[in-house]
């Protein structure tokens, strides 16, 4: 069975104030193993939060199918949100009437966990995401990387079977970006099947076993990095990104290889 | 339409957390507001207004405070965390888990009511210390401010709901509830006022709230209580269900 089996999924965001309608997903299909480390890569606006956002249920598709390990995700979002955790873009989302320790407390809750299978969740997530000395804090104090760690750590609270991560580096410094790296492959290693979007593209490249190209709402390429860099003829998984995204002058690799210098 | 009591218990925590964590905010502020009308209208006023329909000015107003205190700390209560929650994009993480529409509007509402319960208990039982209250008819009394507190909230939930801007829910607040709430006969029996503006009053929803609360407490009415009951228990059931609606469709909490 599939982790994630999307089939001509559509998204019209109806207009509003003499504004056009805006067409974000145009018919995706999208299969996701299970145990896949899978990136969603493409550039700002390309749909990648959307097709996200439809999935784990903040965004009502207008069209098509999605199944979370069977689980009709459009139709009876119930039972497929529970196999689903999201870690959202906006640290700023977070509960900020809440603390640490409540966030993932009362996150828990929301999922149905007993009250003793919270606790014993809360202290391992603490721990794994060094958080434990600012349980009692309100996330308006941590800092950005705190609050990053604090989302993620919310997401893995109910142990679902597949984490959305939608950029989960973006703004970090590079300590925690390998951090949040190292734990990221612990969490798949250990049979979560992870879908993660990011614009680091060597993020993708080191981290992911499977990749989709998506522009202008639709998935332009998927197969691994190995597959997409022969298909294209291309030394870098970045230069594979250009080319899909119509910005093969923008090219590092060709550039030094022209010029003779070595690749920045 | 499932119900899970653990999911929903965790929304009307997160709910009370909220406010006790801000509680002179939602809890002190409109007790002294109540206090204050109590104090002006009841005590140094009443006392040259004489008796209103067999009682003194204090206790016939007194039932309408109460009433005030529970509907307006509804229907800010509601109206404000839901903004908030859709405003930070907090709600995200209840909108994506497994809650079912059923359980966070049953959340929510209950969250406001506690609330508004909390004020209109506490300055009752103050009062009646300082007064000597009647209570004419406790099962309407009860269930008028249970009905009146329900309503209130589930329009807390539509408010929150709707509004595009902070200032919104204070435009509510100010330009509708509080002359509907005031103009509904707190402060006086509608068969005071000349037959036009009697009229008028029995357009206003408010008007058959503070008299089926009145009604409740001191056995006076402009109103078949009865009426004005069953035409609140109306005015639930609509909002319930009109608010389902919203919930089960994401209108303006699901993009």
């Amino acid at each position: 069975m599939d982790a994630l089996e999307i089939k001509k999924l559509r998204k019209t965001y109806r207009s509003q104030k003499g504004q056009k309608e805006t067409v974000a997903l145009r018919g995706i299909d999208l299969n996701i193993k299970q145990g896949d480390f899978y990136g969603l890569l493409g550039p700002n606006g390309a749909g990648k939060s959307t097709t996200i956002h439809c999935m784990s249920g903040l965004t009502i598709p207008t069209k098509g199918t999605i199944k979370v390990f069977g689980d009709d995700a459009v139709a009876d979002p119930t039972v497929a949100r529970q196999h689903v955790g999201l870690s959202p873009q906006e640290v700023m989302s977070l509960d900020w009437f809440l603390s640490v320790e409540e966030t993932l407390d009362y996150h828990g809750g929301y999922y149905g966990m007993p009250k003793k299978l919270r606790k014993k969740r809360i202290e391992e997530l603490l721990d794994a995401f060094s958080l434990q000395d600012k349980r009692k804090q309100n996330p308006r104090g941590l800092s950005g990387g705190m609050r990053r760690r604090l989302v993620i750590a919310r997401a893995l609270m109910h142990d679902p079977q597949m984490l959305v991560l939608d950029e989960p580096t973006a703004g970090v410094d590079v300590e925690l970006r390998l951090e949040l790296w190292h734990y990221m492959k612990k969490v798949n290693k250990e049979g979560k099947t992870i879908l993660l979007t990011t614009h680091y593209i060597e993020e993708a490249e080191q981290l992911c076993n499977q990749i989709a190209l998506i522009n202008h709402g639709k998935i332009v390429e998927t197969g691994t990095v190995a597959e997409l860099k022969k298909k294209f003829k291309k030394k870098t998984l970045e230069d594979v990104y250009l080319s899909v995204v119509g910005r093969e002058e923008l090219q590092r690799t060709a550039e030094a290889d022209e010029e003779g210098q070595e690749t920045p | 339409m499932t119900f899970n009591f653990r999911r929903f218990s965790t929304v009307l925590k997160r709910e009370f957390t909220r406010y006790w964590n801000i509680k002179r905010q939602t809890l002190l502020t409109p007790l002294l507001n109540t206090y204050l009308y109590i104090g002006i209208f009841g005590a140094a006023l009443g006392s040259r207004v004489g008796d209103l329909e067999g009682f003194s000015y204090i206790v016939f107003i007194l039932p309408g405070l109460v009433m005030m205190a529970l509907a307006m700390g509804a229907f800010e209560n509601n109206s404000s965390s839901l903004f908030q929650m859709r405003f930070m994009r907090a709600i995200d993480d209840q909108l994506a888990s497994p809650l079912s529409s059923l359980e966070l509007l049953a959340a929510y509402t209950l969250g406001g009511l506690i609330r508004g319960s909390i004020v209109a208990g506490i300055t009752l039982v103050t009062a009646s210390f300082l007064i000597d209250l009647p209570l004419a008819d406790p099962v309407l009394f009860f269930g008028g401010l249970l009905s009146v507190g329900l309503f209130f909230a589930l329009l807390g939930v539509l408010a929150g709901v709707l509004a595009d801007q902070f200032d919104q829910i204070s435009l509510y607040t100010s330009f509708i509830l509080q002359p509907l709430i005031f103009l509904g006969g707190v402060f006086y029996s509608v068969s005071l006022l000349p037959e036009v503006f009697q009229t008028i009053s029995h357009f206003n929803p408010l008007f058959y709230m503070i008299n089926l609360v009145r009604h409740g407490m001191l056995g006076a009415s402009d109103v078949d209580p009865w009426l004005s009951l069953g035409l609140v228990l109306l005015g639930c059931v609509v909002m319930f269900l009109v608010n389902y609606r919203i919930f089960q469709t994401g209108y303006r909490l699901r993009s």
